[in-house]
C-alpha cells in the first residue's frame, strides 16, 4: 500500500494550474483534499504520474452568498463551509454535510472534490441535483457552467473534460425552503447503502417545488419525479408520508446489490427514508 | 497470599505500561530502524485455488534498485513446517508456496529492495504462471460428495474429523421432545490495530527476529526448525504488540522468509504488513455451523445435546494448525449448564480461503450463540420462560467441581448469582430504553441474555504435539535492592507488565518504581508459552509467586546471618526481613542483596552467592492428550460471566443498534479490577462487532470481497454503547492467588446476547434468530416473511427518529 513513483506541482494561481494540466495532460490528476485520490494512489488503483495540488491557490478558497447563489471555491473543505454562516441559504446542503465520512475526514475533503469524484454513493453529489446546483468550470479556453443534473454520468464519471477544473459550485440561495438528507448506513460516517435528499416549500400546510434525489443506490444521484409529482402542491397530511414512500420505492430503476445490502433492500429502504422524511416536514 | 505487605492487589490502579503507550514511547516492531536495513514485499496469489505453472523473477531482478527476488524453490536450506497430531491431516506448508495456491493473498514470490516504495515499484516484474483450478468457498462445497480435494493425498477435505456418540444422548433424544436448529457464526478478522510484521538480523552467526508474535518462544522453535538452525542460536523479541486478539498466535510465512533473507543478504531485512494484506493474509475465525438437537423435559430443562459441528478452516495452512478453536467449542458447547449428556461431532474442513484460526473467545462465542439460541427455542417450544430454564440449569456453588460432558472440569463459579445480577441491572436499563423510545411505533426494544463459563489457562499443542500450558519467569534482586523481572510473555494490551508489577510489589514488598519489567525477549526470559487464551495472570501470577518465595526463603536465611537470630525467626512484612518479636532488629532486602552479591563472606555457611530465581508454573490436573472418545481437561481454571444486550430496532430499515449492554463477570480473584474492566469492555466492543457489523465475505470464487476498511465494518466508538460491568470474586481452588483469567470474556457473549435481544425486539414477527451477523437486510426480510409492515407504513404512526 505504497503509491507508485509520482512527480508533484503546486501551483499558486488558476493559469498556472490550468496551464500545468495542458502539460501534463493525461497523466496528471488535480489533487484537493486527497481523501479519494491518495487511498486511491496507495491502492496503486491510479498512479497519475503528476499531481497538481490546487489548495493552495488562494482565488479558489472563498464562500460567498449573494442574493442567487451560495458560491463555493474548489478549494474549501466540508468542514469550512460546514461551520459557515452562510451555509443557512441552503438547508439541503447543511442538512448533507454531517453525513459525509467524519469530521476528521470533513477537515480535509472539499466540496467540488466529492462532486468532482462523483461517487454513487457520497452525499453532495445528491444534495446538488436535488437543489439544482450549478458548476463553474474553467479550461484555458474560457469557462463554462455544468448544471448539476447534467454533471454525474455514472460511477465516478462527470461531464468535465480533459483540462478542466471545477473552480466554484454554486448552490441556490433559498434559504425559507426546507431542506433534509437521510440515508441508511451500517455504522456512522460510511457510504451510504440508501439516501435521499429532499427540499420543499412549505406554505400553510400545502408543499410545493418538491425536489428529491435518492443516492447510493445507482451509478448517479437520480432524481425521483414520480414521488416529486405526488407530493407537488399536496396538503401534509398523515398518509401522505405512506404514499410518497410507497412511490418512492416503486420508481427506483434497478437498485444495485453488493455485501451491504441487495436491491430489494435498498429500493425498501429509499421508501423508508422517504415516508420519514414527509412525515417530518 | 505470602505476606511482603504493599497490598495492591485488588485495588483499582492505572496501568504502568501506559505512560509510554500513550506518549508515543513504546517500542513496536514497526519502531525498530537498522544500519543498512531493507525492506521487503510479498508477491500474493490473486487466484484462490491453481497449479503455480511458474514464477519468473528476470524482470523484477533487472531493476537496479532490487536486492532480491525469488519465489519457493529459491529458498534453499528452508524446511516444511512440522505436523506432529495424528489426528489433523498434514498440509506440508512451506513458507512460499511451492506447487499450488489454495487462496487469496497466499505468498507466492518475495522482493527485497532498499525501501517498501521500490519493493512494490519491482511487484510487476515478477510473472506467475496460474493454473487455476475450482474454488471450493463453503463447507457444504467442501463436503460434497464429488467435491474436488484441496489435497490430492487426501481422501477427502476434512482437516479434522472426530465423530461423537453416546447411548446416552441417543436415549434421552427418542424419549424426550425435541429442538433442532443449525446456527451458522460468520468469518470474522480479527484486525488488531498493529498488523503484523517482522525485523530479521543475522550477526555472528546470531538470528535476532523482531516480531509481532504472540509467542516468543515458540516463534523461536519454529524457526529453527523451519531454517534448520540451532534454537540457541536464535532470538526472538517481541516486547510490545498493538493487540494480537489470537491473530499472533501463528508462525507465520513472511517472519521465516524475512528471517531466510536476512542470512541469505547478510542485511537486516524488514517487512510490515500492511492493512490490505492483513485483511487477506492474516487468519480469519468464526466461520463455523453447528446444528444443535436438545432434548428437554416438560419444565424445560435440557437432559441432552447432540450437536455437529462444522468449521470452514480455510485453506489449512497454517502452523500450528487452525483446528483448535472448533475444539473450544465443542469442549465448552454445554457451558455452566447441567446437561449430562452431549455428543459433540466436529468436522473442520478446507477451502480456498485464508486459513482461519484464533480468534479472541477461540470457539466459544460460536458455541455460547448456539446454546443460549438453543435455550430460547427450548423456552418456545416448552412455555417455560427461558431465565427460569437457565436458573434450573446453572450449576449451584456447591455443585462444584463439575465435570462437563466434554471432559472439562468447572472448578468453581457464581453462575446464578451473576445471571441473577444481570437481570437486575439490565431491568433498569431496559425500562430506559423503552422510555426513550415511548409513542416511537417504528421502534422494537428487546433484551437478552447470554450465560457461559469461559475456560481460561488452556493447554497448547505446540512443538510436540503433546498439550501443556506452564509458563516461567526469572527474578533477580540487584545490589541496590531493586528487582529485575523477566517474563517471557509479550504486552499485547493485557497488561501483564502492570500484573506482574503488583503481584511482585505484594509478594516481596518492595515498591513498584524498584520493580524493573522486561517482557518478551527470548534472550533475557525463560522458556514461555506465550500470552494467549486468557492465561497471562493464573500462570504468570504461579511463576512470579513461585520466584518469589524462592528469593524470600533464601532472603531470610541471609538476614538470619546477618541479624545473628534463627532462620525459623525471621519473618517479612512491609519488604524489611526481622526478627520476630524484635522488630527494630531488621535488615532491607537491599542490605540482604549486598550480602548476597557482594559481600559474600557475610553469608551464613551453606549459602550461595547471588539472589535470584528462575520458576516455572505448570498448572494441575490438565490432560496432555485427549482420550479416545475426544474428551479431555483442557483448562486449568474455568471464570464464568452473564450478558445482557439491549437492543433498539428501528422496523422501517431494519436498523439494529445495542444501546445498552450489561456484564457480570466472575474471574476469580481480581488483580486489578481497571485491567478487569478494560478487557471485558474491549471484549464487548469486539462481541458487538461480530454479532452485527465484520463480516469478511467472498464471493463464489474465491475473491475476498472485504479486504479494505470501507467494507470490513469495524464498530467504532459510536457503535459502541455505555458498559456497565460488575465483579463477582469466586477465588479459582487450585489457582495462585485464586485468579483465573479474563482475556476473552468480554467477547463470548457478544452473538447470543445480541441474537437473544433482537428475537425478543421482533418476538411479534416470530423470528428465530440462527445467523450472524444480522444485518439490516436479515431484519426487514423477517419482517416481511412474516406479514409485517412496509417500510414507509410506520411514519403515519409518527415519532422521533
Amino acid at each position: 500500500m505504497k503509491p507508485a513513483l509520482f512527480d508533484y506541482a503546486r501551483p499558486g494561481t488558476l493559469t498556472e494550474a490550468l496551464a500545468a494540466l495542458e502539460t501534463y495532460g493525461d497523466e496528471a490528476k488535480i489533487l484537493a483534499g486527497g481523501q479519494s485520490l491518495v487511498p486511491a494512489m496507495n491502492f496503486r488503483l491510479a498512479y497519475p504520474a503528476v499531481l497538481v495540488d490546487i489548495s493552495q491557490i488562494d482565488e479558489l478558497h472563498a464562500i460567498s452568498a449573494g442574493d442567487r447563489w451560495l458560491t463555493i471555491g474548489a478549494t474549501v473543505t466540508q468542514r469550512e463551509l460546514e461551520r459557515s454562516l452562510d451555509l443557512q441559504s441552503n438547508p439541503v446542503l447543511a442538512a448533507a454535510l454531517p453525513w459525509i465520512g467524519h469530521l476528521q475526514t470533513r477537515n480535509r475533503g472539499t466540496v467540488a472534490g466529492s462532486l468532482a469524484h462523483a461517487d454513487p454513493a457520497a452525499e453532495l453529489p445528491a444534495a446538488a441535483v436535488a437543489s439544482g446546483a450549478e458548476i463553474d468550470v474553467a479550461s484555458p479556453t474560457g469557462t463554462r457552467v455544468v448544471p448539476a443534473g447534467d454533471f454525474f454520468q455514472g460511477p465516478f464519471t462527470t461531464e468535465l473534460r480533459a483540462g478542466e477544473i471545477v473552480v466554484a459550485v454554486r448552490f441556490p440561495s433559498i434559504p425559507t425552503t426546507r431542506g433534509v438528507c437521510d440515508e441508511v448506513v451500517r455504522r456512522h460516517g460510511d457510504f451510504a447503502i440508501a439516501g435521499v435528499a429532499m427540499q420543499a416549500v412549505e406554505s400553510a400546510g400545502t408543499i410545493s417545488d418538491v425536489s428529491l434525489a435518492s443516492f447510493g443506490i445507482g451509478g448517479a444521484p437520480t432524481k425521483l419525479s414520480a414521488t416529486e409529482a405526488a407530493l407537488e402542491g399536496q396538503e401534509l397530511r398523515p398518509e401522505l408520508a405512506a404514499i410518497a414512500g410507497r412511490t418512492a420505492a416503486e420508481e427506483v430503476e434497478e437498485p444495485w446489490s453488493d455485501i451491504h445490502a441487495t436491491g430489494d433492500y435498498r429500493r425498501q429502504a429509499v421508501g423508508a427514508l422517504v415516508s420519514r422524511m414527509v412525515a417530518g416536514l | 497470599m505470602t505476606a511482603g505487605t504493599q497490598q495492591l492487589i485488588g485495588s483499582h490502579r492505572p496501568r504502568r505500561e501506559d505512560e509510554p503507550l500513550l506518549t508515543g514511547n513504546a517500542t513496536f516492531v514497526a519502531d525498530i530502524k537498522l544500519p543498512r536495513m531493507v525492506e521487503a514485499t510479498f508477491i500474493r496469489s490473486p487466484v484462490a485455488h491453481a497449479r503455480l505453472i511458474g514464477i519468473d523473477v528476470a524482470a523484477a531482478l533487472d531493476s537496479p534498485d532490487v536486492l532480491f527476488a525469488g519465489s519457493g524453490a529459491d529458498l534453499t536450506g528452508v524446511n516444511a513446517y512440522p505436523a506432529h497430531l495424528s489426528f489433523i491431516k498434514a498440509v506440508n506448508q512451506y513458507p512460499l508456496a511451492r506447487d499450488r495456491v489454495r487462496y487469496v493473498g497466499s505468498p507466492v514470490a518475495v522482493v527485497v529492495a532498499p525501501d517498501r516504495y521500490r519493493a512494490e515499484d519491482a511487484v510487476p516484474g515478477v510473472i506467475v504462471d496460474y493454473d487455476e483450478l475450482p474454488a471450493i468457498t463453503t463447507i457444504a462445497e467442501a463436503i460434497a460428495p464429488e467435491a474436488p480435494l484441496l489435497y490430492d493425498d487426501w481422501p477427502d477435505n476434512k482437516i479434522l474429523d472426530f465423530p461423537a456418540s453416546d447411548p446416552e444422548v441417543d436415549h434421552w433424544m427418542s424419549t424426550l421432545p425435541l429442538v433442532k436448529e443449525t446456527f451458522s457464526s460468520h468469518r470474522q478478522s480479527a484486525n488488531p490495530i498493529e498488523t503484523r510484521g517482522a525485523v530479521a538480523e543475522y550477526r555472528n552467526g546470531r538470528l535476532t527476529v523482531w516480531s509481532t508474535t504472540q509467542m516468543p518462544h515458540i516463534a523461536r522453535t519454529t524457526i529453527a526448525v523451519v531454517l534448520g538452525l540451532p534454537e540457541s542460536k536464535v532470538r526472538v523479541i517481541a516486547s510490545n504488540l498493538g493487540g494480537g486478539f489470537g491473530s499472533k498466535n501463528y508462525q507465520y510465512s513472511e517472519e521465516m522468509v524475512v528471517a531466510w533473507l536476512a542470512m541469505r543478504l547478510r542485511r537486516p531485512v524488514r517487512w510490515i504488513e500492511d492493512r490490505a494484506e492483513h485483511l487477506i493474509s492474516t487468519i480469519h475465525a468464526r466461520e463455523q455451523e453447528m446444528t444443535m438437537e436438545a432434548a428437554y423435559e416438560p419444565d424445560g430443562t435440557i437432559k441432552a445435546v447432540r450437536c455437529d459441528l462444522y468449521t470452514n478452516q480455510g485453506s489449512g495452512e497454517l502452523y500450528i494448525p487452525g483446528v483448535t478453536s472448533s475444539l473450544v467449542s465443542a469442549g465448552s458447547l454445554t457451558g455452566a449448564y447441567r446437561i449430562s449428556h452431549s455428543a459433540v461431532s466436529v468436522s473442520c474442513v478446507v477451502t480456498n480461503k485464508t486459513p482461519s484460526g484464533a480468534y479472541r473467545g477461540f470457539g466459544q462465542p460460536e458455541a455460547v450463540f448456539a446454546m443460549e439460541r438453543t435455550i430460547e427455542l427450548v423456552a418456545r417450544a416448552s412455555g417455560v420462560d427461558s431465565a427460569d430454564i437457565r436458573k434450573n440449569m446453572l450449576l449451584r456453588p456447591e455443585e462444584h467441581p463439575y465435570t462437563m460432558p466434554s471432559g472439562g472440569i468447572i472448578d468453581s463459579g457464581s453462575h446464578i448469582e451473576a445471571f441473577e445480577m444481570t437481570q437486575r441491572l439490565a431491568a433498569g436499563k431496559l425500562a430506559a430504553a423503552r422510555d426513550r423510545h415511548a409513542g416511537d411505533a417504528t421502534k422494537r426494544i428487546g433484551v437478552g441474555y447470554a450465560v457461559y463459563v469461559e475456560g481460561t489457562t488452556p493447554t497448547y499443542f505446540g512443538t510436540t504435539g503433546f498439550w501443556t500450558s506452564y509458563d516461567s519467569v526469572a527474578v533477580s534482586v540487584e545490589i541496590d535492592g531493586t528487582v529485575s523481572v523477566r517474563v517471557p510473555m509479550p504486552a499485547i494490551g493485557q497488561g501483564v507488565e502492570s500484573l506482574t508489577s503488583t503481584v511482585i510489589a505484594d509478594t516481596l514488598g518492595v515498591d513498584e518504581d524498584k520493580i524493573d519489567i522486561s517482557l518478551g525477549d527470548t534472550d533475557l526470559a525463560p522458556y514461555g508459552l506465550g500470552s494467549w487464551g486468557a492465561r497471562g495472570a493464573v500462570v504468570t501470577t504461579g511463576a512470579l509467586v513461585k520466584a518469589s518465595n524462592e528469593i524470600i526463603e533464601k532472603a531470610k536465611l541471609i538476614a538470619a546471618g546477618l541479624l545473628e537470630a534463627s532462620p525459623v525467626d525471621i519473618e517479612l512484612s512491609e519488604g524489611k526481613y526481622r526478627v520476630k518479636g524484635s522488630p527494630d532488629s531488621a535488615v532491607s532486602l537491599a542490605e540482604v542483596a549486598v550480602a548476597a552479591r557482594a559481600n559474600t563472606f557475610l553469608l551464613p555457611e551453606g549459602v550461595d552467592a547471588g539472589l535470584e530465581s528462575t520458576a516455572a508454573y505448570d498448572p494441575p490436573d490438565l490432560d496432555h492428550f485427549p482420550d479416545s472418545r475426544g474428551k479431555m481437561s483442557a483448562a486449568a481454571t474455568w471464570s464464568n460471566a452473564s450478558h445482557a444486550a439491549i437492543v433498539v430496532v428501528d422496523l422501517p430499515t431494519g436498523i439494529v443498534k445495542v444501546v445498552d449492554y450489561v456484564v457480570v463477570h466472575d474471574c476469580g480473584t481480581v488483580i486489578n479490577p481497571t485491567i478487569v474492566e478494560g478487557q471485558i469492555e474491549g471484549g464487548v466492543a469486539q462481541g458487538i462487532g461480530g454479532a452485527l457489523y465484520e463480516h469478511v465475505v467472498y464471493d463464489q470464487s474465491g475473491q475476498p470481497q472485504s479486504a479494505n476498511f470501507s467494507d470490513y465494518l469495524l464498530p467504532s466508538a459510536v457503535e459502541i454503547p455505555p458498559i456497565t460491568t460488575d465483579h463477582i470474586e469466586t477465588p479459582a481452588p487450585d489457582m495462585p492467588l485464586g485468579v483465573k483469567g479474563t482475556g476473552e470474556s468480554g467477547t463470548i457473549g457478544g452473538c447470543g446476547s445480541i441474537a437473544n435481544a433482537v428475537a425478543d425486539a421482533l418476538s411479534e414477527f416470530g423470528w428465530n434468530v440462527t445467523a450472524t451477523p444480522i444485518t439490516p437486510g436479515d431484519v426487514r426480510g423477517a419482517i416481511d416473511s412474516a406479514g409485517g409492515p412496509a417500510p414507509w407504513d410506520h411514519a403515519e404512526h409518527g415519532g422521533p427518529r
